[in-house]
This record gives structure tokens, C-alpha cells and sequence, in this order.
């Protein structure tokens, strides 16, 4: 095998960003491998082991594990169309059947559907072919990548790819493109310019604040150091260095400001947890795996205004004390790996990093580390896993708080792109001034991803709890589409726990209905959802739970890592409880056993994607249980016959749970796993 | 790791099911309830292997004690700590025991946690116990009928995966049966030294699996089995041989090196079906190399001595006996040598030791040494099970096997007119046709190239068919127990040697390996107040430990 010298001289610089552990070049060494070669080969696996000296199996655990790499050449035109809720809302089935049939791709695999179709369509019909849904129980989770026969073209279905607010959306190779419409199929095979990267200018709402993203859609705006500079940018940075670390400390920690990554944890109480002086180094992580269905803001951050995140971290490095950062970013946000490192050359240009950074004494560095389409490293501990080159499976805590033994076992802080931007905001106006916006206990902005049944889908930044979901939906998004009304929302990323129109909360004594939630962390935690990354999808009154349910329920049964038991064997279980019920084979103890899954998941995992997964369940069921049991109505059926037994026995004596032809599909669809 | 042992062990007050104990600092939880008779189900957790908690089966309701404002535990009405009970339950195998801790290992939460993880494991598990080798000593069979329910409320198909496949020469792996423990895994990386086995695949997918250009060949592979919970990983040679609870356990000791690694072995009606270890942790751990597992099948060769023979004719013991006795008579004692063996037992050594007296040999008498390259994990240099005894019983001198070319020699030059072999002679220097010049007293198992030229043929007792001691390199005495018996008419060693001192004259009122050891042990005052029973199942230090690689076989061990 003779590696071009080109390719080898990326190799072994990609090396050089891992001082420590040669093994966390893994993920790097396959992206270039596949990138040059277009899928990583069994020599590839064994020429990589080799060069990082480690075992074969090491770098094939990875291959088999994160789903962007392929270990079959792909066509040369790749397309991966987004399968997750806010698309497949969007019409995402139709759309990836409709480029499959442009590109004379024969059968992509196929799923449940959720297009509302044409406007007034009666309702949402699927279909299914017996033959690929039983494929689909023997494949692993491996995306099925279908190829054209020219071998041009290829198409994957692939989870969320963060751009909900757009929906659908796919991307072609490493270009992105956003709102495709059906008839637009055929034309997204020759795209050459990328929607992530265009500039564009919109005006903010009335009620927003912009703070973290001022520069989103700006005009005249570039994400080069020199617009930036020109802005005042950096100089947080002067600020900051002329502090002492603790002093900024004490600021974020006055400042209130709560992680946007999902779980809300007071950021300064975080930082708190590294106790300075230690004999080990402290890290700094940038958690940009932003993958929570329904949540894209991040991904405008990096794109259009990274140099604010590299302030932003550059400043927490100092305060934390750490030398050495990562940005670990997703591996479908191609393009913004690519900003980020610009950036980042840009920011070592003008000794914003490196040795002695603007003649102050400090000392820092940063790299971009590209995920490859696992959920899970959004999870801290599993991100710093798969940092250091191995499958992404969280650790248990304790003892593994990343605070104390993180990556390489040494004290690390995991935060998120928005957490860290907020850093320098804080420090440019003062712990005490930030926390003046907002609520007590909630401050600062909060960047609100809408996606879904809405007029203006779209990110909102708003003070944290100045508005209300109904002002949210009605008044910034534009309302519902014409004709419709709200049946549900999930107010932060599909794993937080849907809300029903209708239902009245009980908040501090009083009861409010849906509409008049406040959006901060703490009122929608008692109404018994989360805030979570902010992701807010909305689903009208022609939205089928069930189908919503499965749809989610694909996802974590997809993202799930396999290490803990209850949500390995637990999320595939309940996708396909759902599965059957849309298939019409739902049988009358299916939603109380759904019910009792979910309950058996959440709490007993090692990570929280237990909750993740299992507070869909949970909550579609307690808050639409009418529809659930319309559609688990027959006999429980006699067990089915072990799984040994031959093929010809069931053709003979078909399973009665088991789906025959779905009605009148306008999809194919039979599940993708 | 070698830091000072501090001289007092503090002792931690933990509550466990509302009973107060008293642990040692540095005791794992689940270790602690297991002491306290509460046993935690486990899959994954294993005592020598790191605990990565994936399979959530010892969850336990945990609390800790509850403090006031100013961090001072608060003392309940009984005196003791009060406990704040943390809500959600918490894995036992990854934190040690902490002050005031308290542990609800039967809840019913806790109840809950474990039908609810039995029933995932289960989901997609095939129902195969009926041909899986690992029912009877299966511990999703044992943890269902404790933990589970009796019925399946699955109605979905199962996840299909590689079946019999076969992951190196000695262990097979059936994907559907493994619950994803990752402990083979870890032993492979952490034990063995051999990162040879990882997952591929995600999610419910997830399986083990080697590379395709590697196998699970390291000579430790079969550890996985033992340590697999299921039927995952089977031994290639023990599948499908024989349902594990029809096997008779004993408990001995491995004679293959001189580690002496604790085993048991495992037979039904005078066959052996399978060795495995037995936990020991100053000798082997709880680990085994295959090679000694397996080295076996040689015992039920049927080609084994059964009948004393005379020159080639078959006769009886007495006469066999006697006659051995007339040829040793007849030799001058410088006339008369012995090349004994290294694997023989305590007992065999010192009556050996006996008829060298009563012959009078002066060092004409030897070990056959056996050697090899240490594996770095158990098995060490000295591949003969009891050298350090031959020396105890100077069957041989400080350098073992050194006297054996002056043997062969006096062989040749026919100054030596008689020889009684315990070993091969002609792997100690000596050819056939030379061995023909004398005349020779074997004593062994199976036919060699010495044994169609031994005036004297005595069939003896291999390492599982009898009783006895060893002394393995590191000074540790250790017992061999009978698991099977001889074939035909072979006897034990012991009783041969003391048949045969009888005959030269010397009666002496031997009617037990008791009365061997008893015998022994009023002789060499290292055997004081011992006796076979004594020694128990584990072994007693005999001798200090002198060789640096016994220090570290045994730290290996640990």
C-alpha cells in the first residue's frame, strides 16, 4: 500500500495535535483516510493500527462504531438525508425516496414515514415491505448506504443533522443543503455551493436579545479575524488575561450562568471543581457535538462567528488552567471543522494562542477533533472516550467525574459551544451585570431552536424566561401553519419530556397552560420537562403521536452505544413496540408495557441517555395515551415461536403481531434498522 | 506498589440492611455485602479485572450519611448515623466503602432494577439452554430463577448474530448468548496482555469480535471461558462433551510447571473431560494457561501401562517385585544408579530417598530438569512440578540434572550395571542400544523408548490417579488429589517404592500415603505437625520463597 506523501503529511500532522496519546489520533486518521479513499478498507484498519501502535481490533471498534466511515466505497456524489423528527415532519422519507429515484438508486432502505404530505392530505400513510423490514432486524446499526449503478451516486439516511430550523435538510458530500423541496430532488445532485456557508441577513425579532449570537446574520458580517477585530473583538481577551484565573471564576460563578449543553449545571459551580495547583494538567473541552434533535445553534456559532468561541474558550482556558483545549465537533459539520481551523490559524497568526500570548504569559492551544455521527459523545464522558480514541461509551461516576480524572485522567472541563461564548460576554460586562439579564437562578440569553408545525422556524436568542411558549410560537415564530392548532411541544431537544396543548401546569401555586410557560430551566422543570439544549419542536394537530414516538424512538434505538444493558436492549425494544403498533399489530398490554420499558431504562444506565431515551416514552404515553391504545387493540398473541426455528415455519404460519402490507403507503417504508 | 503497609487498617462503619458493620478501607462494596451474606448478582464485575459497570445487575439503593450545615454526620436516635438515601439506585462493584455508608441490596427497588436488567438481557437472548454448554453453571439461568420473571412479555424477533464462530483454535463464540460484559475483553488486555478482542458494532448490534487477521490465540484463551457468565464463549475442546453437573469436581493441582497452579478437574466415570482453575491467590489467581488445561488426554491414552511385565512377559506384582529386587540385590551398590523424577510426589521422593539409602547409592542418582522460557505471566522457567522436593529429598544435586551425563557414562563404560528409571533414560544422554548393557527398573505410565528394554516394567499412577504432595517453586506444599483411578493393574507410585524396599529387606509398616507422610514427616523436621490433610485445599508455605521469578509469579498471581 503506498500512501500519498501528501496524504502522509496530514497523517503525521494530525498526530502532532495529541501530545499525550498518539491513540486519539484515531478519528482524525480515518477521516483522512476516507476522505482521500472514500471509504476506510481492512487495510486501512490494519495501516492505521500500525501507525498509531495499536491493535487492529482497536481502530475496527471505531470503524464499526461511529457511522459516518464506511467500509465499502460509497458512490462519488454521497448524500445523506436527514431521517430525524423535525425533518421527518418536513417530508424527509418522500425526499430521500425522491433523490434515491433521481440518482436510479433501485430500493433504498426504508422506515416509517412521517411526511404530512401534500397540504390537506388525509392524514399520514405508510407502507410497508415485508422483505426489508425482516432485513432490517438482522442489520447492525450501520447506516444501509445504497449506491447507484454507475456508481455515481449514493444515498444514506443518517440522524439529525442539526439544522431542524431548516427542515429538510441533506447533505451532499460535505455541502449542506437546507428547506429541499420535493421537486428540487433531482437538482441536489449537482449542488455545489453549501447553505451553511451562505451569507445571508436577517433582521433579529423585536423580543429578542442578541448577545452570544449579535453577529448571526449580520450584515456585513465574515467570519475572518480581521471582521471580527474590527468589532472590538479580543479584547475580552486583553481583559481577561490582565485577571487573575480566580477572579474570572468568581465572575462566571456571579453571573449564574447555567451550561446550555443540555443538563443546565451552573457553570462557574464546574469550574469550581478543579482545584488549582494540581500536579496534573487540566484540559478544556468545547462539547460541539451538538446532535440533540431539535437543537441548531451551535452550528451558527462556528459558522459564522468562531473567533467569538475562540475568545470565549481562550479566556476559560485561562481560567481553569488549562494549556491544552479541544473543540470536539460533530463529523457532519464538515464545513465548520473547516472555519474552526481557519480560525484557529488566523488566532495563532496574531498570538491569540501559542506560547506567551500577547506578551502576557500564558500559554495555550487549541485543536479541532472531528466526531463521526455518535450521539452519545455529546455525553461528557463518553466525548472524552472517544477523545482518546476509542469507542464512545461513558464512564461511571463516580469515579470518573471529568472534573478529576477526565481526559487522559487528568481534571477536565466539558462545556458547550454557547456556555463558552457566554464566557467572554461575562467578562466584558461582569458576573453581577450578566446576571441582571434573565431571571434569578435562570440569567442571561438562551438561544431557542423552533422547528417543526411552525410559520418561522428558526433560532430566537431571548433573555432566559422573557417569554412565553405562546409568544414563542405565536408571536416570533408566526404562528402555526394556516388552519391548525397546537397539539404538543417538546420544549428542549426530543429527549426532554413533550408537553400536551390543553394541559394546565402547576407552577409556584398557580396553574398555567401550555402557552403560558415562561421559557427558563426552572419553571419548565416543574412542569415537568427540561429546558435542555433549547430545541423546541412544535407539533400540530395533524401530527400522529404514535408515529412521532417511533420516530424518536429510531433515534436512541440508532444512537444507543451498547454498553449498559438497559439502554442497549431497552431503546430497540421499545422502537419496536412502536414499530408494530404502526404496523397495526399493537396489542392491547403494548402501552403499559412501553410504559414499563421506559421506566426500567431511566435511572438504571450509566449516562443520562437512559433518561434521553426513556422520557419520550414515558411522557407521549402519559399525555397521549387515547392514541396509544387506538392503535394496540389486538389479543395478546401466543409467544412466538423461538427464533431458531426455520424460515419455511413462518411463511406457513405467519406471526400475527407481525406486519403484512402497510395500507395505501405512499412511502415505502420499512425501518432502517 | 511496593509503599509502606501501614500497621493499622482503618475500619469503616457501613450500614447493610439496616445491620451496622465494620469494613476494611479500600473494601468494594460489592465485596462488603457478599461478606455480610448479602450476595450482589453480577455480570461484569470480577475481582482481578478493572470494572467498566455496564451491566447495571448489582444496582443497590445507596445513601450516605446525612450532615448537618457545618458537615457533622447527624446522629440518629440509635446513635448511629442517620442515612440520606440517594433516589436513584447505584452500581456496588465500582466504589469502595466509605464511613457511614449505608446499602439496600433487597429493596424493592432494588428488586426491581434486577428484573428489570434480567428481562433486557434476556430479550434477545436465544433459548438454547437446552444444548448450551454453559447450563448448570450459567449465571443468566441462575440470576432468572433468583432475579427474573418466569414469563417473556417480547413479542418482537431477536437480534440476529454470528453463531459458532470460532475466535482462535480453543474458544468458540456464540454472539446471541453474550450479554456484552466486556470481561473476556478485559482479560485479554489486562491479564493476558493480549488486546486482542473488542466490540464492533453499536447498540443492541454490539458483539465481540476479533480482527479478521488476529485470533484469540494467546496460550491464556480459555481464561475467557471460565470468566464468560455464559454461554457466550465455550471451549472448543469441552463443547458438547458432557452437561456440566454430571461431573465429578476434584479439587488438585496442576503438575506442569512448578507453579503448581490450583485446579479442579472435572470427570464422569473414570474420564476426564475438562481442567479449570481454582482460585488460589497465592499461587495462580483464578487464571490457567490452556496448555496446562488441556494436557490431559495422555492419561486416558490407551496405550498406558496396565500390567507389571518381565522382560516383555506379563506378570504379577509379587513376582514383578521380587524379581526387581534379586537385580538390585545382585549389583554392587557403586554398580547401581537411578534417574528419578521431578514429577513425582513428596511421598515418592522420600521413599525414593529411602531406597537410595538401602542401596547405597552415592550420588549416582539424578532428576531429568525440564525447562522452558517463562511467559512473563504464569508459567515460569522450571516446567517440572516438584523440584524444589527433589532437592528437599536430594534426589539430585543443588544443580539438578548435572550428574546425568556421569550416568550415561557409566552406562556406556558398563560400570553401571543397573538402573531404575523413573524418566525416559534416553533423554538423559543414553541411546537405546546402549541402554541395553544394563539392566533396567522402569517404573512409568506410558511406553517409552526405554520401557522395551526394561528388564523390570512397573506401571504406575499419572498425576490425577493419585495422592499426594508437591512443593512448588516458591516453597509452597500443595496436594494432589485422586480424580480418577489407575487403568488395569497400575498402582500408585508410592506403593511400588514401598513394595519394593520391602523386598530388599526393609519392612516397614507403610499401609497409607498417611503413614508415607507421617513417616516423612517425623524425618525431615520441615514436614513438623503436617500431615495430608492439613495441607487443605489451598496449601500451607513450606519453604521460603528463594527465587526472584517465584516473588513475582506470585505477585503476578495477586
Amino acid at each position: 500500500m503506498t500512501i500519498p506523501a501528501e496524504l502522509l503529511s496530514k497523517i503525521d500532522e494530525a498526530i502532532t495535535h495529541y501530545p499525550v496519546s498518539k491513540r486519539s489520533a484515531s478519528l482524525p486518521l480515518l477521516h483522512l483516510w476516507q476522505e482521500h479513499f472514500g471509504f476506510v478498507s481492512d487495510e486501512a484498519v490494519t495501516w492505521i493500527a500500525q501507525k498509531l501502535e495499536l491493535q487492529p481490533i482497536n481502530v475496527l471498534e471505531l470503524v464499526t462504531f461511529y457511522p459516518m466511515f464506511r467500509r465499502v466505497p460509497a458512490g462519488k456524489t454521497h448524500i445523506r438525508v436527514c431521517r430525524t423528527l423535525s425533518c421527518a415532519m418536513a417530508g424527509s422519507y418522500a425526499l430521500r425516496d425522491a433523490i434515491a429515484e433521481a440518482a436510479g438508486i433501485a430500493s433504498p432502505p426504508t422506515g416509517h414515514a412521517m411526511n404530512e404530505g401534500e397540504a390537506g392530505d388525509a392524514g399520514h400513510s405508510h407502507g410497508v415491505d415485508k422483505a426489508a423490514h425482516t432485513d432490517v432486524h438482522n442489520a447492525g446499526h450501520g447506516n444501509p448506504v445504497s449506491v447507484s449503478p454507475d456508481g455515481k451516486y449514493s444515498i444514506e439516511f443518517v440522524e439529525c443533522l442539526a439544522s431542524c430550523g431548516s427542515a429538510p435538510v441533506a447533505m451532499v458530500n460535505d455541502l449542506l443543503k437546507e428547506n429541499i423541496a420535493l421537486k428540487d430532488a433531482a437538482a441536489l445532485l449537482g449542488l455545489t455551493r453549501s447553505d451553511a456557508i451562505l451569507p445571508q441577513v436577517k433582521a433579529p425579532h423585536p423580543r429578542e436579545k442578541r448577545v452570544v449570537f449579535k453577529n448571526i446574520d449580520r450584515e456585513g458580517w465574515q467570519n475572518d479575524i480581521e471582521t471580527y477585530l474590527n468589532d472590538g473583538g479580543y479584547s475580552e481577551l486583553k481583559k481577561a488575561l490582565a485577571m487573575k484565573p480566580d477572579e474570572i471564576v468568581s465572575e462566571v460563578k456571579a453571573s449564574g450562568l447555567r451550561g446550555r449543553g443540555g443538563a443546565g449545571f451552573p457553570c462557574g459551580v464546574k469550574w469550581g471543581f478543579i482545584k488549582p495547583g494540581g500536579l496534573k494538567p487540566t484540559y478544556l473541552i468545547c462539547n460541539a457535538d451538538e446532535s440533540e434533535p431539535g437543537t441548531f445553534k451551535d452550528r451558527y456559532i462556528i459558522h459564522q462567528d468562531p473567533h467569538q468561541l475562540l475568545e470565549g474558550m481562550i479566556i476559560s482556558c485561562f481560567a481553569v488552567g488549562a494549556k491544552l483545549a479541544y473543540i470536539y465537533i460533530r463529523g457532519e459539520f464538515p464545513e465548520g471543522a473547516q472555519i474552526l481551523e481557519k480560525a484557529l490559524a488566523e488566532a495563532r497568526a496574531r498570538n491569540f494562542l501559542g506560547k506567551n500570548i500577547l506578551g502576557l504569559g500564558f500559554d495555550c492551544e487549541i485543536y479541532v477533533h472531528r466526531g463521526a455521527g455518535a450521539y452519545i459523545c455529546g455525553e461528557e464522558t463518553g466525548l472524552i472516550e472517544s477523545l482518546e480514541g476509542k469507542r464512545a461509551y461513558p464512564r461511571i461516576k463516580p469515579p470518573y467525574f471529568p472534573a478529576v480524572l477526565g481526559l487522559y485522567q487528568c481534571p477536565t472541563i466539558v462545556n458547550n459551544v454557547e456556555t463558552l461564548c457566554d464566557v467572554k460576554h461575562i467578562v466584558k460586562m461582569g458576573g453581577a451585570e450578566y446576571a441582571k439579564i434573565g431571571r434569578p437562578n435562570n440569567t442571561g440569553t438562551r438561544i431557542l431552536c423552533v422547528s417543526g408545525d411552525v410559520q418561522k422556524p428558526g433560532y430566537y436568542e431571548v433573555e432566559v424566561g422573557s417569554v412565553t411558549m405562546g409568544e414563542l410560537i405565536n408571536d416570533i415564530c408566526g404562528g402555526l401553519k394556516a388552519g391548525r392548532t397546537l397539539k404538543a411541544v417538546i420544549p428542549g431537544g426530543s429527549s426532554a419530556k413533550v408537553l400536551r396543548a390543553g394541559e394546565k401546569f402547576k407552577v409556584k401555586d398557580m396553574e398555567i397552560a401550555l402557552e403560558d410557560i415562561p421559557m427558563d430551566f426552572d419553571t419548565l422543570a416543574a412542569c415537568g420537562s427540561m429546558a435542555g439544549s433549547g430545541g423546541v419542536i412544535v407539533m400540530d394537530d395533524s401530527r400522529d403521536m404514535v408515529e412521532t414516538l417511533n420516530n424518536i424512538n429510531e433515534f436512541y434505538a440508532h444512537e444507543s452505544c451498547g454498553q449498559c444493558t438497559p439502554c442497549r436492549e431497552g431503546s430497540l425494544w421499545m422502537k419496536k413496540i412502536t414499530d408494530r403498533m404502526l404496523d397495526g399489530g399493537g396489542v392491547s398490554r403494548d402501552p403499559a408495557v412501553l410504559k414499563n420499558v421506559a421506566d426500567n431504562i431511566a435511572g438504571k444506565t450509566i449516562c443520562a441517555f437512559g433518561e434521553a431515551c426513556s422520557w419520550p416514552t414515558q411522557s407521549f404515553l402519559a399525555k397521549f395515551g387515547e392514541e396509544f391504545a387506538a392503535r394496540a387493540q389486538k389479543p395478546i398473541p401466543p409467544p412466538m415461536p423461538p427464533e431458531y426455528t426455520p424460515d419455511e415455519l413462518e411463511k406457513d404460519a405467519p406471526i400475527l403481531t407481525y406486519p403484512g402490507k402497510r395500507d395505501n403507503g405512499v412511502m415505502g417504508a420499512a425501518s432502517t434498522r | 506498589m511496593s509503599a509502606a503497609v501501614s500497621t493499622e487498617i482503618q475500619m469503616l462503619n457501613v450500614q447493610i440492611d439496616g445491620v451496622w458493620m465494620q469494613f476494611p478501607k479500600g473494601t468494594r462494596l460489592i465485596e462488603a455485602c457478599s461478606q455480610a451474606q448479602k450476595f450482589i448478582p453480577r455480570y461484569c464485575y470480577h475481582p482481578k479485572l478493572s470494572s467498566p459497570g455496564n451491566c447495571r445487575m448489582c444496582l443497590v439503593e445507596l445513601g450516605m450519611p446525612k450532615m448537618t450545615p457545618d458537615r457533622k454526620p447527624v446522629i440518629g436516635a440509635d446513635g448511629k448515623p442517620e442515612i440520606a438515601w440517594i433516589p436513584r439506585p447505584q452500581i456496588s462493584c465500582a466504589q469502595d466503602v466509605s464511613e457511614g455508608m449505608g446499602v439496600r441490596t433487597n429493596s424493592p427497588m432494588v428488586q426491581e432494577c434486577r428484573q428489570g436488567v434480567m428481562e433486557f438481557l434476556l430479550i434477545n437472548h436465544p433459548l438454547d439452554c437446552p444444548i448450551c454448554d454453559q447450563a448448570g453453571e450459567c449465571r443468566l439461568q441462575e440470576f432468572s430463577v433468583e432475579y427474573g420473571n418466569a414469563g417473556s412479555r417480547f413479542l418482537e424477533r431477536k437480534v440476529k448474530k454470528p453463531k459458532n464462530i470460532e475466535l482462535g483454535p480453543r474458544v468458540t463464540l456464540d454472539a446471541e448468548r453474550c450479554v456484552l460484559c466486556s470481561r473476556c475483553i478485559r482479560f485479554m488486555k489486562e491479564v493476558a496482555n493480549d488486546d486482542v478482542l473488542g466490540f464492533v458494532d453499536r447498540g443492541s448490534f454490539s458483539t465481540i469480535a476479533c480482527h479478521p487477521d488476529r485470533q484469540l490465540d494467546s496460550n491464556y484463551s480459555l481464561n475467557t471461558v471460565d470468566i464468560c457468565p455464559v454461554g457466550a464463549l465455550t471451549s472448543s475442546d469441552f463443547r458438547f462433551k458432557m452437561r456440566v453437573w454430571f461431573l465429578q469436581e476434584t479439587k488438585t493441582i496442576d503438575v506442569n510447571d512448578g507453579l503448581g497452579s490450583n485446579i479442579t478437574v472435572g470427570a464422569r466415570e473414570s474420564t476426564i473431560y475438562r481442567i479449570t482453575p481454582r482460585e488460589n491467590n497465592d499461587v495462580n489467581g483464578v487464571w490457567l494457561p490452556d496448555s496446562h488445561r488441556l494436557n490431559f488426554k495422555y492419561i486416558q491414552d490407551p496405550k498406558r501401562l496396565k500390567t507389571p511385565m518381565v522382560k516383555g512377559q506379563p506378570v504379577d506384582w509379587r513376582s514383578a517385585v521380587s524379581i526387581a529386587a534379586q537385580i538390585l540385590k545382585a549389583c554392587p551398590s557403586e554398580s547401581v544408579a537411578m534417574i528419578a523424577s521431578a514429577r513425582m510426589t513428596n511421598e515418592e521422593m522420600f521413599l525414593c530417598a529411602r531406597l537410595i539409602d538401602a542401596l547405597g547409592i552415592q550420588k549416582q542418582h539424578d532428576i531429568l530438569p525440564r525447562t522452558g522460557e517463562p511467559d512473563g505471566i504464569l508459567i515460569p522457567a522450571d516446567r517440572n512440578p516438584n523440584t524444589s522436593g527433589a532437592k528437599l529429598f536430594a534426589l539430585c544435586g543443588s544443580k539438578p540434572g548435572s550428574r546425568l551425563q556421569r550416568l550415561a557414562d557409566g552406562v556406556k563404560s558398563g560400570k553401571i550395571k543397573a538402573l531404575i528409571c523413573f524418566e525416559d533414560a534416553t533423554k538423559c544422554g543414553l541411546s537405546e542400544a546402549e541402554l541395553a548393557k544394563c539392566a533396567v527398573i522402569a517404573i512409568d505410565l506410558l511406553p517409552n523408548k526405554t520401557t522395551p528394554h526394561a528388564d523390570v516394567l512397573l506401571p504406575s499412577s499419572g498425576w490425577v490417579e493419585k495422592r499426594g504432595s508437591l512443593i512448588n517453586l516458591n516453597g509452597r506444599l500443595q496436594r494432589l488429589n485422586r480424580a480418577v483411578n489407575p487403568p488395569g493393574e497400575a498402582r500408585d507410585d508410592w506403593e511400588i517404592l514401598r513394595d519394593l524396599l520391602a523386598s530388599l529387606g526393609g519392612g516397614n509398616g507403610l499401609a497409607s500415603i498417611e503413614d508415607t507422610f507421617k513417616a516423612m514427616s517425623s524425618e525431615y523436621a520441615e514436614f513438623a505437625n503436617l500431615s495430608l490433610s492439613k495441607i487443605g485445599d489451598l496449601g500451607v508455605q513450606l519453604l521460603q520463597p528463594k527465587t526472584e521469578e517465584a516473588a513475582k509469579a506470585v505477585a503476578a498471581a495477586k
